[in-house]
This record gives structure tokens, C-alpha cells and sequence, in this order.
């Protein structure tokens, strides 16, 4: 039997990001998904409640701590430690590339091989980097949707996407990158946690995987 | 728009036009899907015109007035069209002796619909309202008697109105209170929208029963909603923002009237759909938040006007905007300080241990 150490990989820092971003896309998703399509409606009419209300109270709230969580990660791409820095992970040096592509073919079982490394793969880094660019873009069109008034959101969201209804149409279609980007992690997640003895869904709560100890 | 009015008075017949216009905004107003429109209008065309007798006791005659002064002629013209007026005080030519006769001889005819205007006082034998030496109550139990069906118009018919509102001296109540044994439809409002009277009527007509209607007799098609749930300064109640009092910015600027006494949130009315006079206002469109006239004893319960109505939750707290932003806020202090608290023991560690920590 190998034998395995212990090894401090995710910071504080990091485990606070993905705990406030997690649940704050879930929160989004559903909220948003009901300001969307207001299914209620009909039913609640007349009552004391004002569901679209609050509903987009939650929305704004979460919103409000999943750019905070974002801004977060902005910072550890370039303050982090070695594992949450954005060169580990980008396929933009050769070991990445090679592990981008090793990963690829051991992910669709067609081969066994596969590099043990502690922090991100090439293929999962690259997808977390496009999904930090495209929450950027998810709070910037947010933003321009809860502040019409505000000059420095509508020029910013303007710029960069145009009208405030063009903008809740790419808000809307990032909704559903994000309920996939859920659904596939969570499956890599566990089907990597499955294979290997790393520890890695534990890690995202203490911080440690296990890596085979070198003799 | 017809604005005839302004320039030359009420014209003397209704256009095609504008009579088909009139049926399809009753047909609407009424919920009725708009094939049905030409049925509205079959009925409206019917000559055998329903005969109704419009009685007037404790009121002002506003209602009457915002039917017939309404700045579309159309409207007024259909009304008078389609009914054939048998016994109206303000309108009928004959007055005196000659007045009550043609009351007596439509009400010994039978088979009209019966419109009343205005409450019925009870207290002391009824004697705080008498017309040609008889009261207000006996003449209606004698009119009720033979009518098809009977419409209460306005708040003071349907529930005793402002001669009802604490402490009622003349023991006023409104029509349901006094017949039981007839069908009694309320079209409440001070005055009501002439809309929703000419839907009742049509439907009415179209159907030979009266529409549906909520616990108080209103019809649903008319008073199922929310004034609050339809009016156009609603996502400004959301966001929290407020006319604070009168003349303000916010007022200027157009914002929710909840806080300068708006009762949108308890009352029931389509006002802000149907709108008024043509020129498509209504109460909170010109700056003055809903009274609430549509509500049994609003006089009583929505007094005073301009103060905000008790127990409605603005949302977040200050509105939704108002409050994600403090939150938003305090939120980036928090992530602020962990981003410095980090970097701080990343030079604390770099310094004691004279190399970057890896870990
Ligand atoms: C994963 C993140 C997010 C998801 C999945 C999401 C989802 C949605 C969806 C589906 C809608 C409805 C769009 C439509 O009208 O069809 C919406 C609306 C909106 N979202 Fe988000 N959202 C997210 C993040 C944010 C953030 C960070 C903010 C900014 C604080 C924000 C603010 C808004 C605003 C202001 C609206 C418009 C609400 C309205 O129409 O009144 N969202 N969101
Ligand atoms: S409180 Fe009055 S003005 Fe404000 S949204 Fe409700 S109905 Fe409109």
C-alpha cells in the first residue's frame, strides 16, 4: 500500500470564495429563474405578499456576495498560493498544455494515464478561468440592470454590451453557463473523488488532499 | 382621441365607429375574449331596449355626472342608446306631479332594470330623505318589487357612502342591506368608472344574468385586482422609492404615492387599466394617491386620506434597491478586509521567514 501525506492546499481565502460563490449561484439561479418566468403570479395576487419583490431582493443580495466572492478570486489569480495562482491551472506553459490535453483523453476513458498534481487540472483551471471571466460578465450586466441611473454602470454595461435589454439577454443566457457549469462540476467532482484516494471533495471544507508519499 | 367635447358638446348620435369602440373596451373590461365583441354589440343593437328606472336618494349626483359629462361622448351616447330611460330625475324632461306619475306607471309596468344612486336612510322611519312626501326606502322596496335585477352605482348605493361614515346620523345603508330577495349588483367608486357601469350593463345584456362577483357585490371583471398590482408606479413601491409628502422631489419625480397616503394596497379597482375621461388619467397618474372609494365604509377605514395606510411591508425594508445596495456595501468592506488580512499575513509570513510562503 502507498502511503500518503497530508498536503495544505486551499486557503482560507479560497474555501471562503467557493462557499459564498456556490451558494450565491444556486440562490441566483432560482431567484432569477423565477423573475424570469413570475409562475406565481396569478395565485399570490391580492395576498400580502409581493413575491417579485422579494424575490428580486434575494437576487440583488446574492448578487451582491457573488461579486464580492468574484472579486475575491480576482485577487488569489495573482496573490494566492502556488495552487490558486492563474498560472498553475491556464494551459500557457508546456506542463499545462500537455496536461490540458492528457486530461481530455483520461476524462473520455481513453487512457489511464493521468498526472497527479494537487492543485487544478489544466482542463478544470481553464474551465474556472472562463467561468471567473464569465461571472465578470454576469455582475457587470447585473449591476447595469439594478443601476439604470447610475452613470459609471451604464456606461461600463453599455459599452460593453449595448442596450439594457441586450444586456438582460446575455444576463439570461449566462444563467443557464451557470446552471450547467453546476451540474457538470459536481459530477467531475465526484467522479474524481471516486477514483481517487486525493480527498478531493473533503479538501474544498479543510484545505488537504493526500499525495502519494515520495520515497 | 374625441375630443368633440371641449369644442361643441355631447353630438347627437353615436358613430359605427365609436360604438363598436365602446363594445370592444366593455368586452374587454369584462374579460370576455374578443369574439365576443360582436355579441356585446348584437345586444347592444337589440331594439327591444331594456327599460330601466334610475332612482337617486342620498347623493350627489356625481355619479350620474362622470356617466354623462365623461369627455367621450361615445360612451354617454351608447348608455343612453341602449337603454331606454323611463324614470331619471336629473335627465327627464318632466318634473313635479308629472315626474312621479311616470315613475308609477314604469314601476306598475314592471321588467326594468333597476339603477340606484345614492344611500337609503333608515333611522327615524327613513325620514331623512323623502321624495314627493314619501321616503327613500319605501320607494325603493316599491321599485324593487317588479325589477329584473337591481344596480347599485356607486359607494353610497352600494354600501350608504359618505352619509354612512361614522357617526351615520341618518342610520344610511346601501342597497343589499334593504332587498334580499332580488339580484343586487355593486359598481362602487366615487363616482365608479362609467366603464365598468356600461360593462355590467352589456353583460347584462348579453348573458340575462349579472356578471360574478367578490364577497361584497362587486363585479370580479371590474374589482378582482389590486389597484396596487396594476399601477404604474408600482416598481417604484418596490425599489422604495417614495413621494415623501406633497410638492417633494419624489413627487416631482413621479415615484410611488404610498408614504402621502396612497390605499392602492388595500383596494380593489381596475382604475389604473380603465383609466378616466378619455384623457386616460386616474388618481395616482396626476399625483394623488387612490382614496380607496371602491371599498365598503373607505370613509371610515381609509381615512385619514393622506396618511400611509398601516401593517404594508415595503419591501427590504427601505425597498429592494435601497437595501441589496447597504448590503452590497458592507458585503465589499468584508471582502475588503479578508483581502487584507490576507496579503497582511503573506508579508507577515514573508518577512519572519525572509522567503515567499508557498502554502
Ligand atoms: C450566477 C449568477 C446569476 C444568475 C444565474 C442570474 C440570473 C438571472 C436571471 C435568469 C434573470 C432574469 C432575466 C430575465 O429577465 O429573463 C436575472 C435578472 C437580474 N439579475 Fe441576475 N443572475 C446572476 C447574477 C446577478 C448579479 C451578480 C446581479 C447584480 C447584483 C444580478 C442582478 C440582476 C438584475 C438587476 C436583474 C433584473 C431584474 C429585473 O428584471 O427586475 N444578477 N438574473
Ligand atoms: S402605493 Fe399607490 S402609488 Fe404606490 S404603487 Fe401602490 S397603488 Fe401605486
Amino acid at each position: 500500500m502507498a502511503a500518503y501525506e497530508k498536503k495544505y492546499v486551499w486557503s482560507v481565502l479560497l474555501r471562503l470564495f467557493h462557499w459564498t460563490f456556490a451558494p450565491s449561484i444556486f440562490i441566483l439561479i432560482v431567484t432569477g429563474l423565477y423573475i424570469h418566468w413570475p409562475w406565481t403570479n396569478t395565485w399570490l395576487e391580492g395576498s400580502h405578499q409581493f413575491t417579485m419583490a422579494v424575490m428580486r431582493w434575494i437576487h440583488f443580495i446574492a448578487g451582491m456576495i457573488f461579486t464580492c466572492a468574484v472579486i475575491a478570486r480576482l485577487y488569489l489569480w495573482f496573490f494566492g498560493n502556488k495552487y490558486e495562482k492563474i498560472w498553475d491551472f491556464l494551459p500557457i506553459t508546456a506542463r499545462n498544455v500537455k496536461n490540458l490535453f492528457s486530461t481530455i483523453l483520461y476524462y473520455a476513458y481513453l487512457t489511464d494515464h493521468h498526472e497527479e498534481r494537487l492543485g487544478h487540472n489544466a482542463l478544470a483551471g481553464t474551465a474556472y478561468f472562463f467561468t471567473i471571466l464569465l461571472a465578470i460578465c454576469q455582475f457587470i450586466t447585473g449591476l447595469y440592470l439594478l443601476y439604470p441611473e447610475n452613470g459609471f454602470f451604464v456606461s461600463l454595461g453599455s459599452a460593453l454590451f449595448g442596450t439594457q435589454q441586450e444586456a438582460r439577454f446575455i444576463h439570461y443566457i449566462l444563467n443557464w453557463y451557470f446552471a450547467w457549469f453546476a451540474l457538470v462540476h459536481i459530477y467531475i467532482v465526484i467522479w474524481n473523488d471516486i477514483k481517487h484516494p486525493e480527498g478531493l471533495i473533503s479538501s474544498i471544507f479543510d484545505g488537504f488532499k493526500f499525495a502519494k508519499k515520495e520515497q | 382621441m374625441d375630443r368633440s367635447l371641449f369644442m361643441g358638446g355631447l353630438p347627437k348620435t353615436t358613430s359605427r365607429r365609436g360604438f363598436l369602440r365602446a363594445c370592444a373596451i366593455a368586452t374587454a373590461a369584462m374579460g370576455l375574449p374578443m369574439e365576443m365583441v360582436s355579441k356585446v354589440a348584437e345586444a347592444a343593437e337589440d331594439p327591444k331596449r331594456p327599460r330601466v328606472v334610475w332612482l337617486h336618494f342620498q347623493e350627489c349626483t356625481g355619479c350620474s355626472e362622470s356617466l354623462l359629462r365623461a369627455s367621450h361622448p361615445d360612451l354617454a351616447n351608447l348608455i343612453l342608446d341602449l337603454i331606454s330611460l323611463d324614470y331619471h330625475e336629473t335627465l327627464m324632461a318632466a318634473a313635479g306631479k308629472q315626474a312621479e306619475e311616470n315613475l308609477d306607471k314604469a314601476v306598475e309596468e314592471g321588467n326594468y332594470l333597476l339603477v340606484v344612486e345614492g344611500g337609503i336612510p333608515l333611522k327615524d322611519g327613513g325620514i331623512y330623505c323623502k321624495i314627493g312626501g314619501k321616503t327613500a326606502v319605501e320607494i325603493l322596496k316599491k321599485a324593487a318589487e317588479k325589477a329584473l335585477a337591481i344596480i347599485a352605482i356607486g359607494t353610497c348605493a352600494a354600501y350608504g357612502g359618505v352619509q354612512a361614515a361614522k357617526p351615520n346620523p341618518t342610520g344610511a345603508v346601501g342597497v343589499q342591506d334593504i332587498i334580499k330577495d332580488k339580484p343586487v349588483i355593486n359598481v362602487p367608486g366615487c363616482p365608479p368608472n362609467p366603464h365598468n357601469f356600461l360593462s355590467t350593463v352589456l353583460y347584462y345584456l348579453t348573458f340575462k344574468k349579472l356578471p360574478p362577483t367578490d364577497k361584497f357585490g362587486r363585479p370580479l371583471f371590474a374589482y378582482g385586482r389590486k389597484v396596487h398590482d396594476h399601477c404604474e408606479r408600482r416598481p417604484h413601491f418596490d425599489e422604495g422609492r417614495f413621494a415623501e409628502q406633497f410638492g417633494d422631489v419624489g413627487h416631482r419625480l413621479g415615484f410611488c404615492l404610498y408614504k402621502v397616503g396612497c390605499k392602492g394596497p388595500e383596494t380593489y379597482s381596475n382604475c389604473p387599466v380603465i383609466r378616466f375621461n378619455d384623457v386616460e388619467v386616474w388618481p395616482v397618474s396626476v399625483g394623488n394617491g387612490c382614496y380607496g372609494c371602491t371599498e365598503p365604509n373607505f370613509w371610515d377605514t381609509m381615512t385619514p386620506f393622506h396618511k400611509r395606510l398601516p401593517n404594508v411591508k415595503i419591501p427590504g425594508g427601505k425597498g429592494i434597491q435601497a437595501s441589496a445596495t447597504e448590503i452590497g456595501k458592507a458585503a465589499l468592506g468584508v471582502t475588503a478586509a479578508a483581502l487584507a488580512i490576507h496579503a497582511g499575513v503573506g508579508i507577515a509570513k514573508k518577512l519572519a521567514t525572509g522567503s515567499k510562503s508557498e502554502e
